[in-house]
């Protein structure tokens, strides 16, 4: 247990900080008010408490993001709308879940949810079932999407190799 | 009006102020002394750590008698803050004191430029070479006196104009206490107790009403708007429109026959709707002046044609459908606005169900449920069953401290809600009393002692911004919220919610318009200066004071409105006025008498008049303020602005362009 | 004839093809031309991608929208996801030059080019505002029907970005649905999410069936019909959701799941059959029973 906040304090995080800082200034006008927690469907049921996750981002506490609680959020946005000083948590969990990522904290499941989307480009691809289903409709079997034009996934792959996309989630 | 240019060469005194460190922090104020030396005409010029300071205006001062200067420049801070201070400085030194020109170098230079200094400098260098071209242009001019009517309006009845009124009445200046509701009163009237010490409010307050009813000094003018204001401080002119009645105020006993016999209930509006009035009323029984009012809006007579069964009963003959609404027409000296609040639509916090669940209130309506000659007769009930409420929440900072609604914190509602838990916690000790809150404020005399007091009785305060508010089939309700020391969230059940409003500004949108004044940017009348002229608005002669000005408790808006009728009554003891003389001036012979100028003056300053056969513009020195709309209007370039004439600002531009040029 | 860009996403060609066939259908009868996106991808998703790389999303969402700016319409989305998506990378990139000229940077190896002179629609706010009248003429009544809608959250939040309606008494999709004759339940917590976005379902399914299952309790409550969306997303979420959770748990609601666009289908008299309503987890039966039962009336 560090016994201080400077001590629990990395450079490093002090860079998440202020990452999160110059994109969402208004984190810094948090109140602690809880209108957030309070709104949150998730935290009902979970440990998730966004009003001290912001506290925590704030102090400068590093666990925030290797936390499985910044995972529980369904970026429903209603402690976004609801919050009375604008500091919007949704966004702020998600720049968080952006640096956890880029750090390697990401779950096997996320994990292959973004292989399928390098793969395929969708997040959730054609199956057989569904191809019957669609010819049945009088649709093409295969949408007009990248799954029925080839060139359009080299073009996608060409994305995510310049945005380190597949390396980071890999 | 002498305004002949001075015969002798210029000898201008160029004065850099450092104000501490907020300009010489920033600007190199000895390369700009040096440079303001070199100016042309530039006799002297020096720079001072605080030239507001004793010392520094006596710099000013022997300056301008040793070296026989005859024209200031002051580069320090906005003319808005010590133009006055240092015209007086100039006059003591002999000097006309229009012959001063102030650079603003630090609002609009070293506060905003604070991480480039260098590039400040050079501004700094523009503005001054600015003024001291226009310096060289400038002439003396002398100021107007207007003789001061002795008395003043008051707009608004509530507490603060009361206040206002029966102090400046007190003073021997006649008042007119202009209301627009039937009765004196305001929002105060509605309040059952007062914090912190439970004075009962109407007990404060009535004999208040009544002094001021009665006061040989005050005019009451109820039921009544100000429609329209002219002329200007020490002499405005203004017309107050008095509705119709349809009661005679002068043979109504008030004896209530009419009212027993009127078949219309309509909602109280005193009582935030929760009791019934009828469409022949009075406010409330402490009503001042104690005189029924026919509502228009629901009486059969008015609407339909029939009816007048009140006429037929009233015993006085006092009923009189045939009423018109009566302009009034007063000349005053002074005008003290004391308009107050309107609580904050809580229906726009929708996720707090208001107005759609029952049982959720907010405390003014609680405060009516409370009061004895209230709707329930001081008993609580919930809306929906009428029964005493177990379980009572009160949620604060409803339509306050919230980026989504307003900003600004209202400052009364944590005490209405500490004094409204005590109240519940009075009538039923078993009950649970629970204040939702982000932050307590409890900063006044007695407040936070008054908090300890009832935290003892039992009252729990949890601190938590309630999220959402869930209505079950009993009406019951289900609050959402996060106890935030816990860290837990809750689904907790209540019988009654009670909403801490917000207070927002009493919609004064026309009467704003027509007196010119400003707003701060949350919608409240702005004062002169927050701290030093926190009762006077930008227009001379016009005083601002009580929740009109910005959310506060009773003893502010109290005290504020005595500081206001001490502001007004500083005014009209004096007698006199003088105004700036930096208005427009005609020149009859280039004038064509197009009367371009007399549409465009927002002041209606300029009249046509015929001489020697001819139309003239003709601008009244009085009401003009100098805006310099007619002399931008005339197509003739006949109107000259006093002070800021073409000439003026010409070489201001000029100076600026050739120093940045440099 | 107006012309959009049919943006699909993923769920609707992938799994619920019948809204992709309800969709065409519908809008056809509006006089309204849908062009396809040809090449388009995932969004992608915003609270999944948007999670993992802000940059990725952002890139590939620029991508989609300059698809549609080749077809020179724009863009009418049917999932909450894609329009959050969509109309948010739209907002960001017209209004952040930086950002725009970075995304573009990245873009251009593929070829394409951002211009941002398309706008991002969503299906329902486009027909509640633009084909209300028409709907109400094509529509045979849906008297007696008893609706639940559920509105999901990125078509109105954030509230001040969306703009759509008050993302905390929404009520155009409940006018709707009154103009097509059908009553609009209220149930308890309309609006809470249905438990599946922000990357939820995909790593923590008993959470989102969690949250599911309290607007399902809450429905049922209502006695509604059906479940009605205009969300791809939200609508797998309910329909696939009961089916686990009488996997997992047991718990039977059987309360049909309808999109919108297939909504308007059957409103407007076409095969429940080429609607794709046969092809829920969930059978729709009951519902199209009553539906039969309606239009015989």
């Amino acid at each position: 247990m560090p016994t201080s906040i400077q001590e629990s304090r990395s450079r490093a995080v002090e860079t998440v900080l202020d990452e999160l800082i110059s994109h969402s200034r208004n984190l810094l006008k948090c109140v602690q008010c809880g209108a957030c927690t309070g709104s949150c469907p998730s935290g009902r049921r979970t440990q998730l408490r966004v009003r001290r996750l912001m506290e925590k981002v704030l102090m400068g506490f590093e666990d925030v993001l290797n936390s499985d609680d910044l995972w529980l959020c369904t970026t429903c946005y209603v402690c976004f709308d609801r919050c009375p000083r604008d500091a919007q948590p949704t966004s702020v969990i998600k720049r968080l879940r952006n640096i956890a990522v880029r750090k390697g904290f990401m779950k096997a499941a996320h994990q292959k949810v973004a292989r399928l989307f390098c793969d395929t480009g969708h997040l959730v691809p054609i199956n057989d079932e569904v191809r019957a289903v669609r010819k049945s409709l009088g649709l093409s079997e295969l949408p007009p999407t990248v799954h029925s034009y080839p060139e359009s996934l080299k073009e996608l792959e060409t994305i995510l190799e310049a945005t380190g996309f597949r390396r980071m989630t890999g | 009006m002498k305004d002949e240019p001075l015969k002798e060469p210029v000898r201008i005194g160029v004065f850099i102020c450092h104000c501490g460190s907020n300009i010489a922090g920033t600007v190199n104020v000895e390369a700009l002394a040096e440079f303001s030396g070199k100016l042309p005409g530039v006799e002297f010029s020096t720079h001072y750590v605080y030239l507001c300071s004793d010392p520094g205006q006596g710099l000013i001062k022997d300056n301008v008698k040793q070296r026989g200067l005859n024209r200031v420049v002051v580069a320090a801070c906005s003319p808005r803050m010590h133009e006055e201070t240092f015209r007086r400085t100039v006059k003591e030194s002999g000097l006309n004191p229009y012959l001063l020109e102030v650079a603003n170098i630090r609002e609009q230079c070293s506060w905003v430029h604070m991480n480039q200094k260098e590039a400040a400098t050079e501004k700094a260098k523009a503005l001054v070479a600015a003024a001291v071209m226009k310096s060289l242009h400038n002439e003396p001019l002398e100021p107007l006196t207007i003789e001061v009517e002795k008395s003043v309006l008051v707009v608004g009845g509530g507490v603060a104009g009361i206040q206002a009124s029966l102090d400046l009445a007190d003073q021997g200046f006649k008042v007119y206490l202009v209301e627009k509701q039937p009765s004196l009163g305001g929002h105060m009237a509605q309040l059952d107790k007062t914090f912190p010490t439970l004075d009962c409010s109407s007990c404060i307050l009535t004999p208040k009403m009544v002094e001021a009813s009665r006061h040989e000094n005050i005019e009451l003018l109820v039921y009544s708007e100000v429609k329209s204001v002219g002329g200007n401080v020490g002499g405005f002119e203004v017309t107050v429109l008095r509705k119709p009645r349809f009661v005679r105020e002068e043979l109504c006993r008030a004896c209530g026959l009419c009212a027993e016999k009127c078949p219309v209930r309509v909602p109280n509006e005193f009582d935030m709707g929760l009791g019934e009035r009828k469409a022949i009323y009075i406010p409330f029984p402490q009503a001042v002046p104690l005189k029924y009012t026919i509502d228009p809006e629901h009486c059969l007579y008015h609407q339909k044609g029939v009816c007048r069964v009140c006429e037929k009963f009233c015993p006085e003959k006092a009923v009189d459908f045939d009423q018109k609404p009566v302009e009034v027409k007063l000349k005053v000296g002074a005008i003290v606005i004391a308009t107050g609040y309107e609580p904050y639509d809580c229906s726009q916090k929708y996720e707090y169900g208001y107005g759609r669940y029952k049982n959720v209130i907010t405390n003014l309506e609680f405060e009516r449920m409370v009061s004895a000659s209230g709707p329930t007769y001081g008993q609580i009930l919930r809306p929906s069953d009428r029964k005493p409420p177990r379980r009572v929440a009160f949620l604060q900072c409803v339509g306050s401290r919230d980026v989504n609604s307003n900003k600004y914190c209202s400052r009364i509602c944590c005490m209405a809600s500490v004094k409204q838990a005590h109240q519940v916690k009075e009538k039923d000790p078993s009950s649970d009393v629970v204040i939702f809150y982000t932050d307590l404020r409890c900063f006044g005399k007695g407040y936070e002692e008054f908090l300890e007091r009832v935290q003892g009785e039992g009252v729990k305060v949890v601190r938590g911004r309630v999220a959402e508010v869930l209505e079950d089939v009993s009406g019951n309700l289900r609050l959402r919220y996060e106890n935030t020391y816990l860290g837990e969230v809750f689904e907790e059940e209540f019988d009654l919610v009670v909403l801490a409003a917000g207070l927002i500004p009493s919609d004064v949108e026309e009467l704003r318009t027509i007196l010119k004044l400003s707003t701060t940017p949350d919608g409240f009348l702005a004062e002169a200066h927050p701290k030093l002229r926190p009762v006077e608005t930008f227009t001379d002669g016009i005083y601002v004071c009580g929740t009109a000005q910005g959310p506060k408790d009773i003893p502010d808006t109290v005290a504020q409105a005595s500081a206001a009728a001490s502001r007004a009554s500083a005014l009209l003891s004096k007698g006199v006025v003088t105004v700036e003389p930096i208005t427009a001036e005609v020149d009859e012979d280039r004038c064509g008498g197009c009367g371009l100028c007399v549409q465009a003056c927002f002041f209606n300053a300029i009249e046509l008049e015929v001489r020697e056969g001819m139309k003239r513009s003709k601008v009244n020195q009085v009401l003009c303020k100098g805006c310099g709309v007619c002399g931008a209007t005339c197509p003739s370039g006949a109107i000259k602005m006093r002070h800021f004439t073409d000439e003026q600002l010409k070489s201001e531009v000029e100076a600026i362009l050739s120093t940045v040029r440099r | 004839m107006t012309s959009y860009s049919l943006f699909l996403g993923c769920i609707v060609p992938n799994r619920y093809p019948g809204i992709e066939s309800a969709t065409k259908m519908v809008f056809n009868k509006l006089g309204v031309n849908l062009k396809d996106m040809l090449g388009a991808s995932c969004c992608p998703a915003p609270g999944v991608v948007g999670s993992f790389s802000e940059q990725t999303w952002l890139t590939v969402a620029a991508r989609n929208l300059a698809i549609a700016e080749e077809n020179r319409a724009d863009v009418v989305t049917l999932c909450n996801g894609c329009f959050g998506t969509l109309f948010e990378a739209n907002n960001t990139l017209k209004n952040e030059e930086e950002t725009r000229k970075t995304v573009n940077a990245l873009l251009s190896k593929t070829g394409r080019i951002y211009r941002g002179n398309v706008e991002v629609h969503h299906f329902a706010k486009l027909i509640y505002e633009g084909h209300l009248d028409q709907v109400k003429r094509l529509s045979q009544s849906l008297t007696g029907l008893k609706i639940a809608v559920h509105y999901g959250c990125h078509l109105l939040r954030p509230g001040t970005l969306k703009k759509i309606d008050n993302p905390e008494k929404p009520v155009f999709v409940d006018e709707l649905v009154r103009n097509l004759g059908a009553e609009s339940v209220d149930y308890k917590d309309k609006h809470m999410c249905c438990g599946a976005g922000g990357g939820v379902r995909s790593s923590n399914l008993e959470l989102a069936l969690d949250m599911t299952k309290e607007k399902l309790e809450n429905v049922k409550a209502s006695q509604a019909d059906c479940i009605l969306n205009v969300c791809a997303f939200c609508h797998l979420q309910f329909d696939r959701g009961q089916r686990e959770l009488a996997e997992k748990k047991g718990l039977e609601y059987n309360i049909p799941v309808v999109h919108l666009t297939q909504l308007l289908g059957l409103a407007f008299g076409l095969n429940p059959r080429l609607l794709g309503l046969q092809a829920h987890a969930i059978s729709t039966q009951p519902f199209l029973r009553k539906i039969t039962k309606v239009s015989v009336q």
